[in-house]
């Protein structure tokens, strides 16, 4: 017997969780492009789908986020730090890749200096997570040891019964027990069995990867230029990424006032690293695509400890030229060695 | 929270070369200097800023044994610049930091001392060599290798009067060959040629070199014939910053965060850094 959620009951979760104060937000598809918004009933949310277009880093790490208003006059300054809203808010049916990245960001944001921004945000916020009843082929979580099913970054795990009537469902966190206690009374027992976990494919052999790259001898390995030619460098694939975490700092505003606003930037771009003098670190764009999989599968694993990749596979999926990382990490598998 | 600078009042500006001033400012809160205070120490780099144009990195050009104010040498030319250069006294700007690493000097006592800086590298270097003279007394001999191009082009040239003027330092000044006025006495050449013609003593001597990266290549290796090892020559790297924390993802050289790692680094970490990244 394992507690469950059944689907008819829902809507009086949401009404429950409401009523505690929270925000539920929730895959939606609107317009052209899915995503994670405000639900006010069950039948707001895109659940069947795969994964949503844009991540929940969108939530956590916005696209802009005003960090300082500011009034000018001759001899004085006016400013005042913006915080984020503080509204506790649940996000529910995010899948496990997705999840993960906030787990896998969180020591970035707070190694040393604590970014208040983004622990604000992931301090007000419970992770309900789905595990997946389907994969596609840019799936690629199992290739970077994580699972359709993985609980990390979770504080709710749901995984859907096979009869398709809901989801089994467990605490993971302590404040994913404190979340369940607000709807005791809806959950039942049940030995409804849970769907069979889809089979993701490994696409790559991470650890022949994580060897190449930490190699010195191939960082000016013509291997770069030639698998990175086609790349447009658009930014995509980063601003899509649930872990990719570089920003900009600008202010937008006239003469006497404006706002100081952290917005996504990108490793792709040349701007991103040009210094004043006209001189660029990273000049080429291969230069520029080798440091983003340096960073994720060296880099970050030598300062935290993980790669900065869940495997969800959008910037493989959603690159105008069909390019991604999928496609690079199999070549560096594929090298002679 | 985090990306909020303090504020700064202009105290006075200096006219270094052309393109190039000098700010001076002070804390307008008792908190915020109370912190400077506290945290800084010498090759640390911050965050000057004016909003409504941004911020820009420079390292802070005072030493740590004068910490009443910050100074910052910068040369014109981007917007965040241009604007800081026509700041007036009494004007605010912001400052966030100070962040970074910074020279073990305590470490260097007892030692002689090499200053090698080239152009604008000077204020990043200035803030090593008066934390150093401000302190005479421990340490040994005292030698200030500095070039630019043209004689216009040297920065602090009152403080180069006065360097040249005590007995216990041992200034070295040269300019670029043509960069040369007619009444100037000093070297004229490059600076590493210059330094090899100097030659200093590699004997219980550190080096803190500082220059466009140019200059750093030949330098080293006039440094490495005069028999300096890598790990006694100092050097701080500047990479385009937005955050200076560790986060905004695009200082990194290899793996190495010139904000949080840097900016100090010894000659030897530098070459171990991937040379194409730099």
């Amino acid at each position: 017997m394992t507690r469950i959620l059944p689907k008819n009951k829902l809507d009086d979760c949401i009404a429950a969780w409401q009523k505690a104060g929270y925000s539920v937000l929730a895959p939606v598809q609107r317009h052209d492009m899915s995503s994670f918004d405000e639900v006010q009933k069950a039948s707001d949310m895109a659940l069947d789908l795969i994964l949503t277009e844009r991540t929940i880093k969108d939530h956590f790490f916005p696209q802009t986020e005003p960090l300082i208003k500011y009034k000018i006059s001759k001899h004085d300054i006016d400013s005042e730090t913006m915080t984020p809203p503080d509204k506790k808010r649940i996000f529910f049916g995010v899948r496990p890749c997705d999840a993960s990245g906030l787990a896998i960001d969180d020591p970035l944001f707070g190694w040393d200096y604590k970014d208040d921004y983004w622990f604000r945000r992931r301090n007000n916020s419970v992770i309900v997570t789905i595990a997946c009843a389907e994969a596609d082929d840019f799936c690629m979580c199992t290739s970077v040891k994580l699972s359709p099913d993985s609980t990390k970054g979770a504080d709710v795990m749901l995984r859907p019964l096979a009869s398709g009537n809901g989801w089994q469902i467990e605490a993971v966190s302590e404040r994913g027990t404190a979340l369940l206690d607000t709807v005791s009374p809806l959950l039942q027992e049940s030995s409804d069995q849970a769907a069979p976990v889809p089979q993701v494919a490994e696409k790559f052999d991470v650890e022949k990867v994580m060897e190449w790259l930490a190699d010195p001898a191939n960082f000016e390995s013509q291997f770069w230029k030639d698998i990175s030619m086609r790349c447009i460098g658009c930014g995509s694939c980063t601003f899509l990424c649930p872990t990719c975490h570089c920003f900009d700092i600008q202010d937008e505003g006239d003469t006497y006032q404006g706002i100081r606003r952290k917005n996504w930037d990108s490793c792709s771009f040349a701007l991103f690293t040009m210094h004043t003098s006209g001189h660029n670190p990273r000049n080429a764009q291969s230069t520029r695509w080798r440091q983003r999989i340096m960073h994720k599968f060296n880099y970050y694993q030598g300062k935290f400890g993980v790669n900065s990749c869940s495997g969800c596979g959008r910037c493989t999926r959603q690159c105008p030229v069909d390019m991604g990382i999928t496609e690079t990490l199999q070549a560096i598998t594929n090298l002679p060695r | 929270m985090i990306y909020t600078p303090f504020p700064m009042r202009v105290v006075s500006k200096r006219a270094e070369a052309p393109g190039v001033n000098t700010l001076k400012l002070e804390f307008v809160r008792q908190e915020d200097h109370e912190f400077f205070k506290a945290n800084y120490q010498t090759g640390m780099f911050g965050l000057y800023g004016i909003y409504g144009e941004g911020e820009s990195t420079f390292c802070v050009a005072s030493p740590e044994t004068r910490k009443d104010y910050i100074e910052c040498t910068f040369r014109q030319s981007g917007r965040v610049t241009s604007t800081l250069a026509n700041a007036d006294a009494g004007d605010i700007v912001t400052f966030r930091g100070p962040y970074g690493n910074r020279f073990p000097i305590e470490q260097f006592e007892g030692k002689n001392l090499l200053f090698i800086a080239g152009g604008i590298a000077l204020p990043p270097t200035r803030s090593v060599i008066w934390s150093c003279l401000d302190q005479r007394e421990k340490y040994k001999d005292v030698t200030i290798v500095y070039g630019a191009r043209t004689v216009a082009d040297l920065v602090y040239k009152h403080e180069l009067e006065e360097w040249k003027q005590r007995d216990d330092v041992n200034l070295v000044l040269t300019v670029d060959p043509g960069g040369e006025t007619p009444d100037w006495t000093d070297h004229v050449g490059f600076v590493p040629t210059v330094l090899e013609q100097a030659a200093p003593s590699p004997e219980n001597t550190i080096a803190v070199l500082c220059g466009p990266p140019i200059m750093i290549k030949f330098t080293l290796i006039a440094l490495e014939k005069l028999g300096f090892t890598a790990e006694n020559v100092y050097t701080t790297l500047e990479n385009r910053m937005k955050c200076g924390v560790g986060k905004c993802g695009r200082c990194n050289v290899g793996s190495v965060y010139i904000c949080k790692e840097g900016p100090v680094f010894t000659a030897a970490e530098v070459q171990a850094m991937p040379q194409a990244d730099l």
